[in-house]
């Protein structure tokens, strides 16, 4: 069982926020989930290798060379706030 | 008006003999889904501009002698797929004004085949869900029933489909989410091996799982885009450098004598009553046509839905977290500081199943869990993968219900958040494994659809698609359509 304190937690590293009024029902369902996860402990995996993705070889390389794949007016379009080739976010140094 | 429930390769010919061409056909359905959309809620974003001058460009295209089976057929594409120029939401309210500055491959490679993009279709929100009810821009309606779910969460694409307002949909498989869907609506969905078609510009859920795959009316039509789909693309380094075979050539193969292994924890306790009485019609109709039927088991399947549920969300948890109201998508209003706007763009931007499962996943990844959770699922998920390797050593294909219930009705509070995530029963190990699996129309129950899946082999999606077309040569669920008789008029 995890407690509300340790779901809070969890959600700071997140970077999610989750009010008092909503807590309760929170820690609930995270430990509904959690309980789902309980029956793993069933499996014997004694010496078993990790499955990490199911090709199961090395990730292709390719040739190191510089490409442009997108255009970067393209995608400062979709910025929340710019200014010429930068995003704006709040003042982090006074 | 053109028929509606034309399948791609009917289409084809008839462009072909220049009895139809793409630009009537587009605007046909155009005008279809602006009549039906607002009681399905499929589709939503409609490219009329786009997708009129791309059908000229297939018009004349055919006219200077191009010749190719998709040239000008209209599709509709998951809103996980970036589209150059047009919205891509994930139907989320985090990506809501996004519009990506280049093309998914998938798409590209569409375009290039000559089909015509007439939009995009709704989903539930970055691909997490299995009713299509976590979309920002509300639940999708199942065309056979208003009052149920199409299932998730290419819910949108499969209605679409259903529904006659295209003959193909591009779909995302994390755990089911083409299959599940195309057994609710009573369509054909395949979801390739994972690394046959390139991930590149789809918009990342779970990154060692997610595979896109076509869903359409019949296997005959998803042979037909698979070919176009599928193959390297060195922007996604685990898209298989592996040759594309012609999946159209094979379809009219005998079935006769290939083994197919019916697994008995796919007939457990999960499974309806009539479902499985469906699909074990379905089974005897494959048996009819020569295969030869056999008992097999993978005792970890519901081991599955707790390997999926850890591994699925703490990849989500890491691909999501670039969501931060910086470079691209939703802001909150009036931020504080970098770590007020970081917090409050996630908390306003992201919907609850999303935030659920990024917590979950959070908590799995963290120092303190890791071992007794994501590194045993891992472990399990190699169990498991072992177990479907070792049957398909013995047997050809694995066959089953594609979803343990029919269409489910919208907002059924009966259910908790566990027993929507045992929908996923019978469809995860594919995705566990890297699999290639189909949903094939399989029988109605109470006036629902049901599907029968197919597993087999990696890379194994020649043979899939064939017995796929086999059963849809023997029968005739593939056929049916939805009355949607009092909403066209």
């Amino acid at each position: 069982m995890t407690d509300a304190a340790t779901v809070r937690d969890v959600a700071a590293l997140a970077r999610l926020a989750i009010s008092d009024q909503d807590i309760e029902n929170a820690t609930a369902e995270f430990n509904q989930t959690l309980a789902l996860f309980d029956a793993l402990s069933s499996a014997d995996t004694t010496d078993v290798a990790p499955m990490i993705n199911p090709l199961d070889s090395a990730q292709r390389l390719r040739v190191d060379s510089v490409e442009t794949l997108v255009d970067r007016a393209g995608l400062m379009q979709n910025a929340p706030a710019s200014e010429e080739d930068y995003f704006l976010v709040p003042r982090v140094l006074d | 008006m053109t028929e509606p429930f034309e399948t791609i390769s009917s289409l084809a010919k008839q462009l072909d003999a220049g009895r139809v061409s793409s630009r009537e056909l587009v605007e046909d359905a155009i005008a279809r889904t602006e009549t039906l959309n607002s009681a399905l809620n499929a589709v939503i974003a409609l490219d009329k501009p786009g997708a009129l001058a791309a059908a000229d460009k297939a018009d004349k295209a055919r006219a200077d002698g191009s010749t190719s089976p998709l040239l000008g057929v209209p599709m509709l594409h998951k809103d996980i797929f970036c589209t150059r120029g047009v919205q891509t939401s994930c139907a989320s309210k985090m990506l809501a004004d996004f519009v990506p500055p280049y093309d998914a491959t998938v798409v590209k490679k569409l375009d290039a085949a000559g089909m015509v993009s007439l939009g995009k279709c709704n989903m539930d929100e970055f691909a997490m869900g299995s009713s299509n009810e976590t979309s920002f821009f509300g639940a999708v309606k199942n065309p056979w029933d208003l009052n149920r779910v199409p299932g998730g969460s290419s819910g949108g694409s499969a209605a679409a489909v259903a529904a006659g307002l295209a003959p193909l949909a591009t779909g995302t498989d994390t755990g089911g989410s083409i299959r599940q869907p195309a057994a609710l609506c009573g369509i054909t969905g395949l979801k390739p091996t994972y690394g046959r078609v390139s991930r590149y510009g789809m918009i990342a859920f779970a990154s060692s799982m997610d595979q896109a795959g076509p869903m359409a009316r019949t296997a005959e039509d998803c042979a037909l885009v698979l070919n176009a789909m599928a193959g390297h693309d060195p922007l996604d380094s685990t898209c298989a450098d592996i040759s594309v075979p012609d999946y159209s050539a094979g379809l009219e193969q005998s079935i006769e004598g290939l083994r197919v292994g019916i697994p008995k924890e796919f007939f457990s306790s999960h499974l309806n009553d009539g479902v499985a009485a469906t699909v074990t019609a379905a089974i005897k109709e494959l048996e009819a046509a020569g295969a030869v039927i056999v008992d097999v088991s993978l005792p970890s399947t519901d081991l599955g839905v707790s390997t999926y549920y850890v591994i699925a969300p703490a990849e989500a948890s890491a691909n999501l977290s670039r969501y931060d109201g910086v470079r691209y998508g939703y802001r909150c209003d009036n931020p504080s500081d970098l770590q007020d706007l970081y917090l409050r763009s996630r908390t306003e931007g992201f919907g609850e199943e999303v935030k659920r499962r990024i917590l979950i996943g959070t908590f799995t990844l963290s120092a303190a869990s890791y071992d007794q959770y994501f590194m045993k699922a891992q472990q399990v998920r190699r169990l498991i993968a072992d177990e479907y390797e070792s049957v398909l050593n013995d047997v050809d294909v694995i066959a089953g219900p594609s979803a343990p219930n029919t269409a489910f009705v919208l907002n059924d509070g009966s259910k908790s958040i566990t027993d929507m995530y045992m929908e996923d029963v019978f469809t995860i190990g594919a995705n566990l494994a890297g699999l290639p699996a189909i949903s094939v129309p399989a029988g109605l129950v109470d006036g629902l659809p049901v599907g029968m899946q197919l597993i087999g082999s990696r890379f194994g999606e020649a043979q899939l698609l064939n017995i796929a077309h086999q059963f849809q040569r023997r029968t005739d669920w593939h056929s049916l359509t939805p009355d949607l008789e009092g909403l066209t008029g």
